[in-house]
């Protein structure tokens, strides 16, 4: 029965009896350490939740105009007045990296809304159904995961135009397999349990039982899937931009380091590059980290290599 | 066997898809012809030719003879056959080796990318020998002693690198080796083996870091549970020495998911490389790819799209059968 791609163990805390026997008696040391969530992970959402909400203020924070040239001198060092100093056009670093914050975190929360939004369902239908249905849905599934993923977004980013609303569904369709992948493994353990028999035997449509009965586990171990999504989408729109196919309005944090990593503005100032990466690598990192923890929490383990 | 022959016929059957995706999205939503005819493609050319109107682009200049030139266009690259059959006569070339001539450059497909291939391949062969030159050793050290210094500290950069973006690494080394300290060219230099060496060290440790440290994650987890097992109590029991252990008994069979993901990651490399291709302006498959979507070279877009793809699944697919022939029960599940 357990031989299915995905355990979630300790899904609910309350829902599931079988916490009580068995498996108890067996936690060593390290999974009673999986319990606790941790130090790191509440500063991991601490620094998310400053930058969130820089990103959501910038315009009524007491910060200069990104675009205002002459705020300082040319490629200032950091200093009292530009705290991240200044690029080559004077423009304040500070203030560009939170305004550039906007569009990297939008891009990673719709790509991921879109992922989850398109994967989700898949994942779940194919799982719940099996047999032929899940023969097709993983037969799609499996084509969108053996297109290198850049290579997709290259091609539907040149084709579609550079706005932010098609950066975004690009970078979301690349994460639709995994998500769809991961979904699929949840609901396959999942619809064995006997919550789910016991919702059938009381009459309860397929519909429901996916909705009311399948959805609530599926979704918390996929919230641990979501950080880690985000991180990987904040990174796809950089890599994006050093292909030049990032938004071509208005800067991100790919933009900037694409700007600042330019050979001259690097022996000159190598502030202007290293500021936004810093930033960009600590959100990166505190999501890494929150949906590492999250994940342990959680118990989501992938057993073998799945697919097909 | 049959196991084997399913999985052949999945491969065909993906890369088939993954093609005629690429196909069809590049000559619905992009013009094939802008490239060889200029804007004159956008033009209603039956209308003009049938004298009916005399120039509906209103950017001026289209006339007859500009037309006859677009129909030759449409004739020569068999556009005005419907998308199946002009996919099914693409694929056709393809498996006769032709992969069509470039629009930019008139150059066959199959030649620019011969030409830039052994770069990416070389590249990517650096990259994979320098991760697990790097994450085999360190891993085997932190398991020997875990939840130690070093076993603590390369967890903790391992996890560093993880999350640093590769383009960032990229640039971060670039202002280092080559800006700073000037110890590497900063151009692509292609002389000679010791000159492309010169010039494949950084971009092969920018891929190779991140890489590293998801090895050594994964192979100092294995490492470890299997230095639980009895047979390694067996084994120090009958007072072979740890070293022996460790390289004889505990490494080979905790060899397993490290060799699944580098199998995935290699595949990923051959066209995962593009940004650190753009970034350290190495003309392997990754940049001119890039160049050929900027241009909209469709032909050469396409082969590399089908190259590219193809041997992702392909090395997808020898992991698969690997994993088979290690572990029985996979073969038996699907």
């Amino acid at each position: 029965m357990r031989l299915n791609l995905i355990t979630t163990r300790r899904a609910f805390r309350g829902l599931q009896p079988s916490d009580a026997d068995s498996d108890v008696s067996q936690i060593d040391n390290e999974q009673r350490e999986k319990r606790k969530i941790g130090f790191g992970f509440w500063v991991s959402i601490g620094w998310m939740v400053l930058v969130v909400m820089a990103a959501f203020l910038a315009p009524i924070l007491p910060i200069t105009d990104p675009n205002q040239t002459g705020a300082g001198g040319r490629l200032d060092a950091p200093n009292w007045d530009n705290w991240f100093g200044t690029d080559t056009n004077g423009r304040d670093m500070f203030s560009r990296t939170i305004w550039g914050s906007r569009v990297s975190l939008t891009v990673g929360f719709f790509a991921i809304v879109f992922g989850f939004a398109v994967g989700g369902p898949l994942g779940i239908v194919a799982g719940f159904f099996k047999g032929a249905t899940d023969k097709f849905l993983s037969i799609i599934i499996f084509i969108l995961f053996a297109f290198p993923g850049l290579v997709l977004a290259l091609l539907i980013i040149s084709l579609l135009g550079q706005t932010l609303a098609v950066v975004c569904f690009t970078v979301g369709i690349i994460g639709v397999a995994p998500v769809a992948r991961l979904a699929r493994a949840i609901t396959i353990s999942t619809a064995e349990r006997e919550f789910v028999a016991a919702a059938r035997i009381l009459g309860s449509t397929n519909r429901r039982i996916m909705i009311r009965e399948i959805l609530p586990n599926v979704t918390i171990p996929m919230g641990a899937l979501a950080f880690l999504g985000m991180a990987l989408a904040i990174v796809g729109e950089g890599g994006l931009a050093f292909l030049g196919l990032s938004v071509e309005e208005g800067f991100s944090w790919g933009k900037m380091i694409v700007l600042g990593s330019a050979s001259r503005t690097l022996q000159k100032a190598p502030w202007v590059s290293m500021f936004p990466i810093g930033v960009m690598f600590l959100t990166v990192m505190s999501l890494n980290y929150a949906g590492d923890r999250l994940r342990d929490f959680f118990d989501v383990r992938e057993v073998g290599i799945g697919g097909g | 066997m049959g196991f084997v022959l399913k999985r052949i016929a999945q491969m065909v059957a993906v890369i088939i898809a993954a093609t005629f995706l690429a196909f069809t999205a590049m000559n619905s939503l992009g013009d094939p012809l802008f490239n060889v005819v200029g804007f004159h493609a956008s033009v209603d050319c039956d209308a003009v030719l049938a004298g009916e109107i005399e120039d509906v682009s209103g950017q001026g200049g289209t006339d007859v003879g500009d037309c006859e030139v677009v129909e030759a266009a449409r004739e020569k690259y068999y556009l005005n056959d419907p998308l199946p059959v002009r996919y099914v006569r693409w694929a056709g070339d393809v498996v006769q080796g032709d992969l069509g001539i470039s629009f930019k450059n008139s150059m066959p497909v199959t030649t620019i990318i011969g030409n830039r291939i052994p770069k990416s391949i070389f590249l990517m062969v650096v990259a994979e020998i320098f991760a697990l030159v790097i994450a085999v050793p360190a891993a085997i050290r932190a398991a020997y002693k875990a939840n130690r210094v070093f076993d603590k500290s390369a967890t903790v950069s391992s996890f560093g690198f993880i999350s640093l973006p590769n383009f960032a690494l990229g640039v971060i080394l670039f202002y280092l080796f080559v800006v700073k300290w000037q110890i590497f060219p900063s151009r692509y230099e292609d002389d000679d083996l010791f000159s492309r060496l010169r010039s494949t060290v950084l971009p092969g440790m920018t891929l190779a870091l991140p890489l590293a440290a998801t090895y050594f994650r994964l192979l100092r987890t294995d490492l470890i549970t299997t230095l639980q097992e009895d047979f390694v109590l067996m084994a120090k029991a009958k007072g072979l020495s740890d070293r022996w252990i460790m390289f004889r008994h505990v490494l080979r069979p905790s060899l397993f998911s490290l060799v699944t993901v580098f199998g995935l990651s290699t595949g990923g490399l051959i066209g995962g490389a593009l940004v650190v291709e753009q970034i350290f302006v190495i003309p392997g498959l990754g940049r001119t790819f890039v160049e050929a979507v900027i241009r909209d070279d469709f032909p050469l877009v396409l082969g590399l799209v089908t190259i590219i793809s193809s041997s992702f699944i392909a090395i997808n697919f020898i992991v698969d059968i690997f994993y088979s022939v290690i572990d029985p029960r996979v073969s038996r599940e699907t």
